[in-house]
């Protein structure tokens, strides 16, 4: 019994370890409804394992932090990360790096928006009357539902979100955030301009309920990284590969799910402004 | 060298005395009966013998000391506990070996319970519980054997029965009594006591009951 | 002389209890912020009596591994709880023991989840470490209350062990075994709340349905949970254990989840040490940064939170109280005949059943984030438990014959029997609400766990680690001071519920 219970033990942790060692495996923010995000996410596995001729799995994750730790951890080599979690997952992996972008993403804002009851409409300047109302961000590790919304709040008042409100709420995504804003649950939320704009076209908005009362000025958001021990364990010259694959993705069904009209090149570099408004408000040490 | 010997000794429970200013020496290969009222401190008499024996006495505690969840052959085995290896006894725990049942066979016969070999004790009367406990005491690789009315719940023919048993199997026997003509049939001496006090300390040879008659009167 | 009215020490402590609740509660935020929240609840409803048990092709998928989870969990926390048990009388067990059972599961795991990602590993130690603590502590209270006489007939020179295995061991074997079996009913809840932060268990299906609005799988989900808890005593037998932790081994999805020995070293050199020590103790200014930083998170997040935390778990106990009074009765052969005991059965098992967390989760989603879905969902659950104790207690009650009936058989009768084991069990329970508060900040209220869960989002597992070592120390008073307070009134419970 015992012997053969070992033996057991054995077999799951070694073909674990066999199988996983060749196994590229990604991960993405959830920053959307989960089926949607594994139906984008499994497409893409597809298309990856084809170009780098490798297994390649996509994991979900139920947060933006789980992704971060992922990445850190070495359980998932590449990641579609946002501005905030792409910087803070490449500060904890030395030498990895971004490799590319969302054309959009180099231009990315973040939509205020209202219930129709708040009374409020769309401003080019920030709309000071939102003070009071409540209030609600995406995920706490979110770069256009929290780091940049969070940024103009306290940019514009002078104070931190919870004392600017009657009560701040992290609906946990972008599709909840519109959700939550629509019902009235709150009159005022911060959301990811692509999602809301998806979400727009699906017919998920009801433009009498909810309306854009803001955009934010432009900042650079998604973007793939990956570690950079990749060529030592999947072979020289694999980063390279993984980057091109990405880069040369034409299939507008792919490109679409993202909603993205290409992927460009991108740098550590092109993230130092969220770096800067991430310590700024101290959401970086 | 005497087995016990006290000199003007007191013992008592929770504080009080119960013994007072006992004198006694008992040798090895006497059958000691512990005559008197209850309450006249037999019990603690002879709890206090068995600490100055210091472990090499089997004992019948009163209130029996049995493991209610294990089985009478378990139970009885435990007499013997120091005398296998911890493994063995685990295993002896888990599936009774062939030889432990065979040696623990005969005692169990002897005590009426071969029917109740393998029930738990909890589930057992009062009197094969007591049978249970002396059963133990008997299986113990001692040469003397304290009891502390080991026989009070069983009938009397069986009684008899069990203490010849144990006069056989153990060449000192010490144990407290109620019943006198059993205390006399199966002891060569007799130790009254009477308020924590010896009264009588006399050989058994021709006495009869009614000479200890005093011990229970007013 | 003319006696003088008083009130019993058990009512005097109870007002003063009922006092403060009051208190909390006038300064507590418990308004629903929800705008249709009727309609959300009707929606809820009609998914709930319209169960669709194909929704996803993952419902067996999720039950059995939220079973796996909880049965090697359990039989880790069971087995390093007996060996606990054993050495319980070590100050530095008992110590550690209230330690580590002072963290709730949902914290352990958040911290495993850093060392081993998604791995099964984490979910194993989030529900054994806790629970080897709260198992040591039981046991050992079985042991010391159980029947020492055998011990006196041993023949000397007996092994220790083997005294253990057969004087000790056979009489509390019927304790274990009842206890282990009600704390795989915990190791069941656990496990299923455990997917709230990602394990593939019963709770990560359950936040997908919920978030997207498919109340039809949630009740389907739902439904599936309560039968495997419902039917638990039907399927645990003995014989078939090895068979399940053979199976759960099986079964777990190890695959794909490698761990590292980076991962753990960096963990415990790097990511836990405050951020202002991380480049040495002794560089300039390290200490006084470290002062700093320490006084910061106590006064912006610690205190805050701990108020928050308190004034929730004071009302959470008063309304666990009142809850059970109400419920008892429902149990209680003195109330009801058969039928509608039957009915008070099924809704007790099903809200007692239902974790707290996932409780408010439900309530949140239905009413926003207040005060009020943590107060409902604590008192519900908990109310529901001590309800099903109480009723169970009255069914040996012996009344009168000419006894009065209804309200005053309630009043004059039942409850003052039973208010003292009341007060006990709620006393006994208030360290788990307290715990089970701090977690549903989680959620979003603005409890402890709130700021345990922003600091992980925000990767500052330093900050995370003090947090929740600070949840723990007051886990650890007001345990302290509930057992006090249940020693001044002389109150008992029988251990099998701890």
């Amino acid at each position: 019994m015992l012997k053969r219970f070992f033996a057991a033990m054995i077999l799951i942790f070694g073909f674990g370890s066999a199988v996983a060692a060749e196994t590229f495996v990604f991960t993405a923010i959830p920053d959307q409804d989960e089926t949607r995000l594994k139906e984008r996410f499994g497409k893409i596995a597809d298309y990856l394992s084809k170009e780098l001729d490798t297994t390649v799995k996509y994991v979900p994750v139920k947060s933006y932090a789980a992704a971060v730790t992922a990445f850190k951890n070495n359980q998932v080599q590449l990641a579609w990360f946002g501005g905030l979690s792409g910087v803070r997952a490449r500060a904890s992996v030395p030498g990895s790096v971004a490799i590319a972008q969302g054309y959009e993403d180099q231009f990315f804002e973040t939509y205020f928006i209202a219930n129709e009851k708040a009374g409020l409409s769309l401003t080019k300047e920030f709309p000071k009357e939102i003070a009071g109302k409540t209030f609600t961000f995406g995920s706490k590790g979110s770069t256009s539902g929290r780091l940049m919304p969070e940024f103009h709040i306290r940019r514009n008042f002078g104070k931190t979100p919870d004392k600017v409100f009657e009560r701040v709420g992290f609906s946990g995504d972008h599709s909840r955030t519109i959700a939550l804003v629509q019902s009235g649950a709150y009159q005022v939320g911060a959301v990811n301009y692509k999602v809301w704009k998806k979400e727009l076209d699906a017919g998920k908005i009801d433009p009498k309920k909810v309306s854009i009362i803001w955009r934010t000025p432009p900042y650079p958001d998604y973007q793939w990284s990956i570690r950079g021990d990749v060529d030592q364990k999947f072979g020289a010259g694999f980063q390279k590969k993984v980057t091109d694959a990405l880069l040369n993705m034409k299939d507008p069904a792919l490109l679409e799910s993202f909603p993205r009209s290409k992927f460009i090149p991108a740098t550590n570099d092109d993230y130092k402004m969220i770096v800067d408004t991430g310590k700024e408000i101290g959401l970086i040490d | 060298m005497a087995l016990v010997d006290l000199t003007l000794a007191s013992a008592g429970y929770n504080g009080a005395n119960v013994l007072h200013d006992v004198s006694l020496s008992i040798e090895r290969g006497e059958k000691v009966a512990l005559v008197g009222r209850s309450g006249a401190g037999k019990s603690t008499l002879l709890r206090l013998i068995y600490e100055r024996i210091d472990g090499e006495a089997a004992m019948v505690p009163q209130e029996l000391g049995l493991v209610r969840a294990l089985t009478v052959f378990h139970n009885i085995y435990m007499g013997q506990l120091n005398c296998h290896s911890t493994w063995r006894n685990v295993m002896n725990l888990v599936r009774p070996m062939q030889q432990e049942v065979e040696n623990i066979g005969g005692i169990v016969k002897t005590l009426g319970l071969e029917n109740e070999m393998f029930s738990a004790v909890g589930a057992l009367s009062g009197g094969q519980q007591q049978r249970t406990a002396v059963g133990r005491a008997l299986y113990q690789r001692a040469d003397i054997l304290l009891g502390d009315e080991p026989v009070s719940a069983v009938d009397e023919h069986q009684s008899r029965s069990i203490l010849e048993s144990i006069a056989d199997a153990k060449p000192t026997v010490i144990l407290a009594m109620h019943d006198i003509d059993l205390a006399l049939a199966y002891s060569n001496r007799v130790i009254g006591l009477d308020a924590g006090r010896i009264v009588m300390d006399e050989s058994t040879a021709g006495m009869k009951a009614s000479d200890l008659d005093l011990l229970y009167r007013g | 002389m003319q006696a003088v009215w008083r009130y019993s020490p058990a009512v005097r402590t109870s007002l003063i209890f009922v006092g403060i609740a009051f208190l909390c509660l006038i300064f507590a935020d418990i308004s629903i912020s929800t705008v249709n929240p009727w309609t959300e609840m009707g929606r809820l409803l009609l998914g709930v009596v319209t169960p669709d048990f194909l929704a996803t092709e993952s419902l067996v998928n999720a039950l059995v591994q939220t079973v796996a989870f909880a049965i090697l969990g359990v039989v880790v926390g069971n087995i390093a709880g007996f060996f606990l048990a054993l050495i319980f009388h070590y100050r530095a067990v008992r110590v550690g023991c209230a330690f580590v059972r002072a963290i709730h599961e949902l914290f352990w795991a958040l911290i495993f989840l850093q060392i081993f990602g998604l791995s099964p590993i984490t979910g194993i130690l989030a529900i054994g470490i806790p629970y080897a603590g709260i198992i040591a502590k039981v046991y050992a209270e079985i042991l010391e209350e159980a029947d020492t006489t055998p011990l006196k007939a041993v023949p000397p020179g007996s092994t220790a062990t083997s005294v253990f295995i057969f004087v000790r061991l056979p009489d509390v074997w019927a304790h274990f075994k009842t206890y282990s079996l009600y704390r795989l009913e915990c190791g069941l809840r656990s496990s299923a709340v455990l997917g709230f932060v990602g394990l593939p268990t019963l709770g990560y299906y359950l936040e997908t349905a919920f978030r997207q609005g498919h109340y039809s799988e949630v009740s389907a989900l739902l439904i599936l949970f309560y039968i495997v808890i419902a039917s638990m005593r039907v399927w645990m037998r003995r014989n078939l254990l090895p068979l399940y932790i053979l199976g759960a081994i099986l079964l777990l999805p190890w695959g794909g989840h490698e761990i590292y020995a980076d991962n753990i070293v960096r963990f415990f050199t790097q990511d836990i040490v405050p951020q202002p020590l991380r480049d040495g103790v002794f560089e300039p200014g390290a200490l006084s940064g470290f002062g700093d930083w320490l006084s910061v998170l106590f006064v912006e997040q610690a205190l805050p939170g701990a108020v928050d935390t308190l004034q929730l778990t004071m009302i959470a106990l008063v309304a666990t109280g009142v809850l059970a009074l109400v419920f008892f009765p429902l149990l209680s052969p003195l109330f009801f005949g058969r039928g509608g005991r039957l009915g008070g059965h099924v809704f007790l098992v099903v809200v007692r059943s239902t974790p707290e967390y996932i409780l408010a989760y439900v309530c949140l989603q239905l009413w926003g984030p207040s005060m009020l879905p943590a107060i409902i969902a604590l008192s519900l659950h908990n109310g529901a438990i001590i309800a099903h104790l109480i009723g169970r207690y009255t069914e040996h009650m012996k009344v009168r014959v000419d006894a009065p009936r209804g309200l005053n058989l309630y009043f004059y009768e039942s409850v003052p029997r039973v208010y003292g084991q009341l007060l006990a069990f709620l006393f006994y329970r208030w360290e788990v609400i307290l715990r089970e508060t701090a977690i549903l900040g989680m959620l979003g209220i603005a409890t402890l766990g709130f700021y345990v869960d922003s600091a992980f989002a925000d990767i500052r597992l330093d900050r995370a680690l003090v947090l929740i070592l600070f949840t723990a120390a007051l886990n650890i008073c007001v345990d302290a001071l509930s057992r006090h307070i249940r020693a001044r009134l002389r109150l008992k419970t029988t251990i099998e519920h701890g």
